[in-house]
């Protein structure tokens, strides 16, 4: 099982970005997206699964058990990873340091061995650059270390959070094909986007965020014709 | 100068910039992981010396005399009570300030170190006055033409430096290595990897404040004398090696150690009145090469932060 439901959530985080009465469900083996513009409270969300930031009230729910006041480390160990927004690559560490750090709550060295030959195999090139500092990478190259990062910990639930940002189309493209790839691993995937085009290209199923509510929900190919989801970006 | 002198000024900056360097490298590590200045650091660290002072009484006491046995059980003993104390105030007093400005993190600890120092003053048994501390390494020495190389030395400056060299080697090989420099560089995405944050930084203080305890101890050996107000100077000096170093930076705090215990030679060695001036010539070059390098001599920017 691999299922978050969020009931009711209010939270913030800065002023701009805040949460009113969010309720939704990433259902398992699933791509579920949230979409919506710069502001609409799409960080905070995903900072409240993490537990980064504390809601006012609602519940987070995880398999059915309630998630919402937990340590973030307590969050990870029952199978949750990220991809944080604008990668967060640890710069002063390398590729192979920062890859470990992905698989922190992984004890046996075997286990984190032959996961981070799989990243490279996926990646060769981080495999060539793997004793560089991540801050001296490309920005496509950050990219992967993210993604590699985000699967050593071999989660059951991956949050993506604005994959394309500040990459070029090609990587973008790059990137949407490996979340596809992700969820047909088995994996369970929230992402997290603006772009709504490619999104909505591999996403199972959707929700529209505007303004800190939600404005429109459905499957992928009932939202890219939904007139909420111009609305909310252009509207 | 002759030769014999020279060596002996050198054997004395080397022990002196070992001691530093250990007490300079806990800023370094505090600041690291959670960007405070723990000012009760030396108070800390002389109330671990005080510490490992009584447990030499409690070993006397009880007939415990080999001094090796005695002093492994006083390294422990300081170590571990001043590693759990840095942990507690990190928990207790730096932690739950953390999103106050520095600056009050600064005052809080400035005032605890003043409270521990007094405190060790006015309660600790006879706390205003020095105290004996037993010389428990071997008093033999060698003589190098016109130099008296001292076991003593020789002994805490090469496990002084083997502290160095394992706490090194703990932040580049281990996993909470790798945590503490995860943490240092990016709080909220150490956490989203699984860290235990708040473990991490209690961890931190208390390694720092423990290796802080040795050259307190250390201290003690080669004096042989302790008192409350051993930590004002010994914190004062480790802090400003840290900075000259580079805060944030473990080699910037061991050669500020170092920096600072070759001017006090220097000072003590060349200038033509009493070696009291020492200090006074030390931290005067210490301004200087503030004023000439703001950041320190490794600026965090191009180096590894712990």
């Amino acid at each position: 099982m691999a299922r978050i439901e969020i009931r009711g959530l209010r939270s913030a985080y800065d002023k701009a970005d805040v949460l009113h009465d969010i309720s939704l469900t990433v259902e398992e083996g699933r791509i579920t997206c949230l979409l919506g513009s710069n502001g609409a409270g799409k960080s905070t969300l995903i900072r409240g699964i993490l537990g980064l930031t504390q809601p006012h009230s609602g519940q987070i729910l995880l398999d059915g058990e309630d998630i919402t006041r937990l340590p973030t480390h307590k969050i990870i160990s029952r199978g949750i990873a990220a991809i944080p927004e604008g990668r967060k690559m640890f710069p002063k560490l390398t590729v192979t340091e920062n890859l470990r750090l992905g698989a922190y709550q992984v004890g046996d060295e075997r286990t984190i061995r032959a996961r981070m030959d799989s990243v490279f195999e996926a990646f060769p090139r981080l495999a060539e650059r793997r004793d560089q500092l991540a801050g001296t990478m490309s920005g496509g190259e950050q990219a992967m270390v993210s993604i590699g990062r985000g699967l050593m910990g071999a989660p059951k639930i991956l949050l993506i959070d604005e994959p394309s940002l500040g990459l070029s189309p090609l990587y973008v493209k790059e990137n949407f094909r490996i979340i596809e790839g992700i969820r047909d691993q088995g994996i369970t995937v929230f992402l997290v986007e603006q772009n709504v085009r490619q999104t909505l290209a591999i996403a199972d199923y959707g929700y529209v965020l505007s303004g800190g509510k939600l404005v429109g929900e459905g499957t992928a190919e009932a939202l890219q014709n939904d007139s909420a989801v111009h609305a909310a970006y252009f509207g | 100068m002759d030769i014999g002198l020279l060596a002996q000024y050198l054997a004395n900056g080397i022990m002196l910039g070992t001691m530093y360097a250990l007490v300079a490298v806990g800023f370094t590590l505090f600041f690291g992981v959670l960007d405070v200045i723990k000012f009760s650091h030396g108070d800390v660290l002389m109330l671990g010396t005080f510490a490992g002072f009584t447990v030499w009484l409690g070993l006397e006491a009880a007939g415990i005399s080999n001094p090796w046995v005695q002093l492994v059980l006083i390294l422990i003993a300081s170590m571990a009570f001043t590693a759990a104390a840095g942990a507690a105030i990190a928990k207790y007093l730096v932690l739950p300030l953390k999103k106050a400005p520095p600056l009050n993190t600064l005052l809080i600890t400035l005032m605890l170190g003043t409270a521990i120092r007094e405190a060790v003053r006015l309660f600790y048994p006879n706390g205003s006055n020095p105290k004996a501390f037993p010389s428990l390494l071997p008093d033999a020495s060698v003589d190098l033409g016109g130099f008296l190389l001292r076991a003593d030395s020789v002994i805490l400056v090469v496990a002084g430096l083997g502290l160095i060299t394992g706490l090194n080697l703990m932040l580049n090989r281990t996993r909470l290595g790798l945590a503490i420099r995860a943490v240092a560089q990016d709080e909220e995405t150490a956490r989203t990897m699984g860290i235990n944050y708040m473990v991490v930084v209690l961890a931190t203080f208390g390694i720092g404040s423990g290796v802080a305890a040795f050259a307190g101890i250390m201290n003690g050996l080669y004096y042989n004398e302790i008192n409350f107000g051993m930590g004002l100077l010994l914190g004062l000096i480790g802090f400003s090696a840290a900075i000259v170093g580079g805060l944030g930076n473990l080699y910037g705090a061991i050669l500020g150690g170092f920096i600072f215990a070759g001017l006090q030679v220097v000072g003590s060695a060349l200038l033509p009145f009493a070696s009291a001036y020492k200090d006074v010539f030390a931290f005067a070059v210490v301004i200087a090469i503030m004023a000439w390098k703001p950041t320190g001599l490794i600026p965090e920017r191009t180096s590894d932060r712990v």
